[in-house]
């Protein structure tokens, strides 16, 4: 593919002028350039207040769940403040909370402390978030994790066999979430035994997990990569895209193809195959064999090549699939996918517009008034354009030529990957905010030397321009995110009211000596420790189990061991535990580490190793 | 009967464990009856202790944890406090036998608690006792959570036995059902009606220089009738709250703008919000962050600007939301560099028009 970038831009000029006849450009636009008050969209739906600005002591209307890339966390937004509510250790290691130092969090991380977050999706009830579950990928480890929004943890790990660079993941919206999907980038041997199998046999799988067990209900074999994923909200299909179709190891041999595919994955058909045992096991799992040709389970729709994104709109009618390569995006309707499983029409058939978006689309969101907003990387800019149109347009190419589908275009600093606007991937999305995750800073902040942090930017988007209203500076590297509404989640979230959900909760201080193996049971109380000092002989295998037993809102404890290498943060209620070696004989203090009373200071301990 | 009990603090250290906590944390002190009320005779009843002189009753003795062990103090444990008073209801005596409040850690000492305690002599507990009015918080200034908490388990416990004795007869009122009628009402319609109640307290009142501006304009009522704490919460948060609260369980909503804060920060790590309690006939409703769900929009047309809010929490059963209550609050604001307390009260009676006819 080749574009005139000036061309380009020439046509946004003229997209610009033709605005003015256009219908999704109001007399709010002019009112806002004369600068007398709001747009007529923002009035009309926004009522109430629609600020950015949230002051001291006023809350942010969404929460925002944010992907931490290879820092190997889930994050916790406010919006629209952009203000940091929490890191969720997932895949990494947090020496803060001690996620990785304790017992508990090691039995689900089994020594993997790198991560690679890409893509948090919530659990749903009929196509809204329940505020249930979080979903998140490692594409790393090729591992997925699930956190409980009550408090907002992780509780369960799963190791997902087979595949390699899972990328995408995505929950099923509908009727709710009893399954959830995942890709897998890189081809590999399937099973990986044999590293001297050519590539032309390595294999993609897309994965198939229960939510609620956390386990894999089976993986469909292909011969395609699959990078991003999304569901229907008709709880029919699974989709992706693919851009390795070559089975290529090098960069050109990817680009080989002169088009890629969206791939779409028909859950009835696979629910039936398990049925009637079509499956072999491979790696512990359940395979299904998706390949061309072998079964009905997959459909395979030309798109330009190396596409990027795949996002459905809120109505749930459209699968928008972002060119990345192709300056364009593939709208695919998604009442059409059944007839092309059935031979009844051919796989592009259910295209029904390929408009023009800019230079490299990699992400596309949706404002719920019928407005797609698609991230561009190599321009750098956000696109506002309307779904209808560029369908209604692609019937009338005079149309299609000036790109009267374009509403807006936004600079954004610098170089987009994904984009989400409030709600987007619900049927609630309702188009108040957006947010853009630059992979560039450069220099919108102060310098803070060679690698500098992310920019991401939230705009407004209630009126028909994109309007930026604030930067935010960002730790590497978040990928992905959606934006909650706040009375999604904030019911769910809550205190722990029962100190035994941990088996080993500590009522009573005490230290259970059998030969070599001491266990020191702890209660936190501020400002003691259950005990004052501990006597431990050189040798010993040691688990010190912490149980905080203030139930005052907010107030954990820390327990840090000194020159032993430990600390965690247990909550009110919280138990966790960490063994070690007492190899080093001396005094050590143990001490809290999380504030906790005007005593803080005092409250520590000695363990005393001869 | 013996009137003589006598309780020993055994901390038992050893090198590995101890029990009970370290000596400036705890305070227990031994005690005996006549400490609050000098009698010949102790005679127990259910839960408190009748005191005769020359077989004559000259009054009555209570142990508080039989009767409000629910209130905790920024310790979050129970002030045991032994109360003694005559037949008349004036208080004989006070007498703190365990708390495990950090007074020292804000520079006072267990004398400024005594002294406290101390002007509760001679106060008749028929009467209204509340901190800032009756009660001065001088001596332990700085400590109000200890104060509030402290007066609560004076108070309503005494009030309890006083009723139980027969000193103070309630007039006997059923309480009337909440009328489940949803009308919509803007703010105007939901003050006119004495649903939603109002506090104001101007800058010239606590002496400041702003004049008639408020210090601290604050709003509360009833949540559970829905034409009252729909209309003020907006349907969601209404549902949200009443499909929260357990059988018995009431909610009442406060919001106020202003310079003042009735919630203050001081709730934060003691859990305890000192600032306002309820209190109905003899009891006082105090609450802690267990109780409390933030409020950050009210949803009623014409409604004041909201700086901060919450809706709180009545856990006891026997608060009755048809029944006259009472909202008290401590306003703290400072005069220069010091400290002050201005007390407030204000009278809350449901309107017929939200019960059931």
């Amino acid at each position: 593919m080749s574009l005139d970038r000036r061309k380009f831009l020439k046509y946004l000029g003229m997209a610009g002028a033709a605005a003015g006849t256009s219908l999704l450009v109001s007399e709010g636009m002019k009112t806002k350039e004369k600068g007398v008050g709001p747009t007529v969209a923002e009035a009309q739906t926004a009522p109430q207040k629609h600020s950015a600005d949230v002051k001291p002591g006023e809350l942010d209307s969404y929460y925002g769940f944010w992907s931490g890339g290879h820092s190997g966390e889930v994050r916790i937004l406010g919006l629209p403040s952009m203000r940091d509510l929490k890191r969720i250790s997932v895949f990494n290691m947090d020496v803060g909370t001690g996620y990785g130092i304790t017992n508990e969090s090691k039995a689900m991380l089994k020594g993997k402390f790198c991560g690679d977050t890409h893509h948090v999706h919530g659990s749903y009830n009929n196509g809204v978030y329940d505020g249930k579950y979080l979903f998140v990928n490692d594409k790393l480890n090729n591992r997925v994790a699930r956190i409980r929004c009550d408090y907002m943890e992780v509780d369960k790990i799963l190791d997902v066999p087979n595949i390699q660079g899972m990328h995408g993941l995505f929950t099923q919206r509908a009727p709710k979430t009893e399954w959830l999907v995942c890709n897998s980038e890189f081809q590999i041997p399937v099973p990986n035994s044999n590293p001297s199998q050519p590539p032309a046999q390595y294999n993609g799988a897309h994965t198939i997990i229960d939510a609620e067990k956390m386990e894999v209900v089976c993986q469909v074999l292909m011969d395609e990569n699959m990078d991003l994923a999304a569901t229907d909200y008709g709880g029919r299909y699974s989709m992706t895209t693919s851009y390795n179709i070559e089975k290529g190891v090098t960069v050109s041999e990817m680009l080989g193809s002169d088009y890629d595919y969206m791939l779409v994955f028909h859950w009835d058909r696979i629910k039936k195959a398990l049925k009637d045992g079509k499956h072999t096991m491979i790696g512990g799992v359940k395979v299904l064999d998706g390949r061309a040709g072998k079964s009905d389970l997959t459909i395979r729709i030309k798109v330009p090549k190396n596409p990027h994104g795949i996002n459905v709109s809120p109505d749930g009618k459209y699968a928008v699939c972002s060119g990345k390569v192709a300056p364009t995006c593939t709208v695919v309707a998604i009442d059409k996918l059944e007839d092309v499983f059935n031979g009844k029409i051919k796989p592009e058939d259910c295209i029904v517009a390929q408009p023009f978006i800019g230079l490299g689309p990699l992400h596309t969101t949706f404002d719920g008034r019928g407005n797609a907003i698609t991230s561009v990387f190599i321009d750098s800019t956000n696109v506002k354009w309307n779904v209808q149109k560029a369908i209604d347009n692609e019937k009338l190419p005079e149309e299609k030529k000036k790109n009267t589908h374009i509403v807006d275009v936004l600079d954004v600093n610098y170089q987009v990957g994904h984009i989400m606007a409030t709600m987007a991937e619900t049927k609630e999305a309702d188009g108040k905010w957006l947010v853009s995750l630059n992979k560039f800073s450069k220099d919108r902040f102060l310098n803070v030397g060679p690698l500098k942090n992310e920019c991401e930017q939230l705009i407004d988007i209630t009126g028909d321009k994109l309007k930026l209203v604030h930067d935010s500076a960002t730790y590497i590297e978040p990928h992905d995110c959606i934006i909650v509404r706040r009375d999604i989640i904030e019911k769910v979230v809550k205190d722990r009211f029962n100190m035994f959900e941990h088996p080993q909760a500590v009522t009573k201080s005490g230290v259970d000596r059998k030969g070599k193996k001491v266990t020191v049971k702890l209660t936190a109380n501020a400002p003691v420790f259950g005990l004052q000092e501990v006597q431990l002989k050189k040798g010993d295998e040691v688990t010190v189990i912490v149980t905080n037993h203030d139930e005052i809102s907010d107030l954990g404890h820390g327990f840090a061991l000194s020159n032993y290498n430990i600390n965690f943060v247990v909550a009110p209620f919280q138990t966790k535990s960490v063994t070690f070696t007492a190899d080093k004989p001396g005094v050590y203090w143990a001490y809290c580490t999380n504030f906790c009373h005007a005593l803080h200071l005092e409250m520590r301990m000695r363990f005393i190793v001869t | 009967m013996k009137n003589f009990v006598v309780l020993f603090v055994i901390f038992v250290f050893s090198t590995v464990a101890f029990a009970g906590k370290p000596k400036f944390l705890e305070h227990r002190y031994e005690y005996k009856l006549e400490d609050v009320l000098k009698a010949d005779k102790y005679e127990k009843k259910d839960r408190y202790w009748e005191a005769y002189t020359g077989g004559k009753l000259v009054g009555y003795v209570l142990l508080s944890k039989d009767w409000t062990p629910q209130h905790v103090g920024y310790a979050a444990k129970h002030m045991e406090t032994l109360v003694g008073f005559d037949t008349k209801g004036a208080i004989t005596g006070v007498k703190i036998i365990f708390h495990a409040e950090p007074i020292v850690l804000i520079g006072l000492k267990e004398e400024n608690y005594d002294n406290f305690i101390k002007q509760y002599m001679g106060k008749s507990i028929l009467q209204s006792m509340s901190v800032g009015n009756e009660i001065k918080m001088d001596a332990i200034t700085g400590a109000t959570v200890t104060a509030v908490v402290q007066n609560a388990i004076i108070a309503e416990s005494a009030k309890k036995v006083a009723g139980m004795a027969g000193l103070i007869k309630y007039a006997e009122q059923k309480g009337h059902k909440l009328s489940k009628k949803f009308d919509a009402l803007g703010w105007k319609e939901l003050m006119d009606s004495g649903g939603v109640k109002n506090i104001l307290v101007t800058q010239e009142e606590i002496g400041q220089p702003g004049g008639k501006d408020p210090y601290i304009d604050l709003y509360y009522g009833l949540v559970a009738p829905p034409s009252i704490g729909k209309n003020v919460l907006g349907e969601r948060t209404y549902t949200e709250v009443m499909e929260s609260l357990k059988p018995g369980e009431s909610a009442v909503f406060i919001f106020s703008n202003g310079p003042g804060s009735f919630k203050g920060s001081g709730f934060a790590r003691g859990g305890v919000f000192e600032r306002f309690n309820i209190e109905q006939d003899d009891r006082s409703y105090v609450f802690t962050d267990k109780d409390y769900k933030i409020l950050t929009e009210v949803a009623a047309k014409g409604a004041p600007p909201l700086k901060e809010g919450g809706i709180f929490i009545i856990r006891a059963k026997d608060f009755d939301q048809s029944k006259s209550f009472k909202l008290k609050l401590i306003i703290g604001y400072r005069a220069g560099n010091e400290k002050k307390f201005k007390p407030a009260v204000s009278d809350y009676k449901l309107p017929d028009k939200f019960m059931e006819q």
